[in-house]
């Protein structure tokens, strides 16, 4: 086996044509690449990089584990370095996918008999998108912070009884303040999972609430972003 | 090859996954054929096996490299190590080196310089590839042998350049971890030291941990086994119980960090303070004199005075035996780098100056609850006056005097009292 060849195969697992751009808001928008043959769980991130720039950032996977696309959800930092860049991007463009990496998954066994809670801020919705679109049985409640209502993103694909939406900008939302507020007011059952997922003040709060209400650790997995 | 023995030289830098890898290699040239010198001596292959984990570390290697092109002109001057995954460009620009070779053809390098001697020019990329290619240990300077069970890590903790240096986690499968354990306590290893980047990550077939752990105790033989340090996420009570076996040393590095929950999660940490000494209480409630240690990283980006002192309380908390106290430093290319508020250094150095004291109040104190009692010591050294000196099955120093005491055998010593400062604290005992 020469290295050329070995190079080559390389090249062609890990770098991937953009398929499309969906613009969801004037902020945020969903790469979506070509599957191929990425395996991955719902709930794991990639590692994304653009040709020629050295840096790279990790993404939650947008897509379920089924979608015939691979796909992630930006949101575009203005001050940032990455997703400047990365909002340039056109069909046919060129990134470099390394992963999937994580452990932020649904434990199958639970289920049949589990609840799960779901708590995201921002595009910290992906991975919830992606364990959704994956297991359509899963009996689980979303509830999701923004700032304005045209950041929940792909809300038609939920369930409108199982979709709060929390606005603290507008109050298009169906809960009018942050997700921290309404979380304190709620009550779950004992057999519930929670997942969260977003900014690290968003989730070192919520914990906080969910552990006062009694939760175990062991119940409550977290995918901090920044 | 000449018919005289060609000389070879290693240094090794950073942690114990490095270090295993280095005895891995001189095993390799010992049987090659060539001469094993001190670093200090004249040789014609320098390997310096580099780190990166902190700036200081990138200094301390790029400081040896130089050292080993100097004291060897003409040599052929290898790289190897984490450095040379993350620097590999520059390195390979720079003129004093001969080789730079990556983690995972490090266990190929004998053949490189082979081919190097042999007039073949060979470039490192065309060495194979595999973590886990090394020997077994036969001919080193320790009584301790590491047992490579695992490489790589991807939980990304937002400080570490470990994921991006040392690749993915892969797991070493069972039967071939086994058959290094054998080979190695057939080379009279008496102590094996459970090694790998994230090795609570273990994964290979149905096999995790705990199982992987279970099979090593089952060995037959006289040896002990340490863990060389795990990550306190996803343990429960089997990993407890394992301790049970005559055989496990009741020692754990256990890596906490920090002592905040905040700071916790801007890290990336997988668990939680309260989880963490949950842990060590149910080891606790089982083994009294149970030995943890522990890294913590003081001046954290946004690190304010109340999660730093949630960090001091923890040291005296959980008694830590020692704490290996990181300032933190940036990495490039971490997510770290990119948080907001990085503390100054002169409140980094207060800090880190204040775990210190903490911990060596703590580590004097740990030390102090031996006497009287008595620890299982394998002898590493014996000086010329006759003292020996060792580890107890808590992984704490100690020295003693006997007649006719033999390296690399298991001695039950009293211990008497304690001795020295610091770092250098150790307990002193009798036969
Ligand atoms: C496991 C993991 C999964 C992630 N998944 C996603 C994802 O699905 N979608 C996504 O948009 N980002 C995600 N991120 C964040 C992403 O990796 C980048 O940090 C982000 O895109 C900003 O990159 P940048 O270079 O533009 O900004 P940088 O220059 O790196 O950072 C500038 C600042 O922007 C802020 N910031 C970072 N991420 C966001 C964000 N998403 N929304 C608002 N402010 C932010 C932070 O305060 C940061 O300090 C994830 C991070 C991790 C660790
Ligand atoms: S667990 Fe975290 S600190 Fe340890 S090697 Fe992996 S990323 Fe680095």
């Amino acid at each position: 086996m020469s290295i050329e060849l070995q190079q080559e195969i390389k090249i062609d697992e890990s770098f991937y044509k953009v398929k499309e751009i969906r613009q969801l808001t004037d902020e945020t928008f969903s790469l979506r690449l070509p599957k191929s043959r990425f395996n991955y769980r719902a709930g794991q991130h990639i590692s994304l990089g653009i040709r020629g720039d050295y840096q790279s950032r990790e993404y939650s996977i947008y897509s379920g584990e089924n979608d015939d696309h691979l796909e992630v959800l930006v949101k575009e930092v203005k001050k940032g370095y990455f997703t400047p860049k990365l909002s340039k991007l056109k069909p046919g463009d060129l990134v470099e996918v390394s992963g999937p990496f994580g452990k932020f998954r649904i434990d199958e066994k639970k289920i049949a008999d589990h609840k799960f809670v779901f708590i995201a801020s921002g595009t910290g919705i992906a991975p919830f998108r992606s364990m959704v679109r994956t297991y359509p049985q899963l009996d689980y409640q979303l509830i999701h912070g923004v700032r304005y209502g045209n950041e929940a993103y792909d809300r038609h694909e939920y369930e409108q009884e199982r979709h709060i939406l929390c606005t603290s900008g507008d109050k298009t939302g169906k809960v009018h303040g942050r997700l921290t507020t309404y979380l304190k007011k709620a009550s779950f059952d004992n057999n519930t999972q929670f997942y969260l997922c977003g900014n690290s003040n968003m989730i070192f709060d919520a914990l906080e609430i969910l552990k006062d209400k009694g939760f175990e650790r062991d119940q409550i997995h977290c995918e901090v972003y920044f | 090859m000449n018919s005289t023995k060609k000389r070879i030289a290693f240094k090794t830098l950073g942690c114990r996954l490095n270090q295993y890898e280095t005895d891995a290699l001189v095993s390799d040239f010992d049987k090659g054929g060539y001469e094993i010198v001190d670093f200090k001596e004249q040789a014609d292959v320098v390997v310096v096996n580099t780190c990166t984990v902190t700036n200081q570390s990138d200094q301390k290697s790029r400081n040896m490299i130089s050292q080993a092109a100097r004291n060897n002109q003409g040599s052929v001057v290898v790289v190897t190590g984490c450095m040379a995954n993350n620097y590999k460009e520059t390195l390979e620009g720079e003129n004093k080196i001969t080789y730079v070779v990556e983690n995972n053809r490090k266990g190929s390098i004998l053949n490189l310089v082979d081919a190097h001697f042999g007039g073949e020019l060979l470039h490192p990329e065309k060495l194979e590839a595999d973590v886990f290619q090394f020997n077994t240990v036969d001919k080193s300077l320790h009584t301790r042998s590491a047992i490579k069970i695992q490489d790589g890590c991807d939980n990304f903790c937002t400080f570490c350049i470990i994921p991006t240096v040392r690749g993915r986690a892969v797991s070493r499968p069972l039967p071939q971890i086994i058959e290094n354990v054998e080979d190695t306590l057939a080379n009279g290893f008496k102590e094996l030291v459970i090694t790998g980047v994230n090795i609570g990550r273990y994964e290979w077939e149905d096999k995790r941990f705990e199982d992987v752990l279970e099979a090593i105790l089952n060995v037959p033989g006289d040896f002990r086994v340490r863990i060389s340090s795990l990550e306190p996420d996803g343990f429960g009570n089997r990993l407890v119980d394992l301790f049970d076996h005559p055989k496990l040393t009741p020692h754990l590095h256990l890596c906490l960090q920090s002592g905040s929950d905040k700071v916790l999660l801007r890290m990336r940490r997988m668990y939680d303070y309260n989880r963490f000494k949950n842990l060590v209480e149910r080891f606790r409630d089982k083994y009294t004199e149970f030995n943890f240690t522990t890294d913590l990283i003081v001046g954290f980006p946004d690190e304010s005075e109340e999660d730093f002192q949630e960090s001091l309380n923890a040291v005296s908390t959980f008694g830590f035996g020692h704490v290996h106290t990181f300032k933190y430093s940036v990495r490039k290319g971490t997510r770290a780098e990119r948080m907001e508020n990085h503390l100054p250094e002169k409140i980094k150095n207060a800090r880190s100056a204040r775990i210190r004291q903490a911990s060596e109040e703590n580590r004097s104190r740990y030390l102090s609850s031996f006497i009287g009692k008595e620890q299982t010591v394998l002898i590493e050294t014996i000086d010329a006056r006759g003292y020996a000196t060792g580890y107890g099955e808590h992984y704490v120093p100690v020295r003693f005097k006997g007649k006719g005491l033999q390296k690399n055998t298991f001695q039950i010593v009293r211990i008497t009292r304690i001795e020295g400062k610091g770092e250098q604290m150790r307990l002193v005992g009798e036969l």
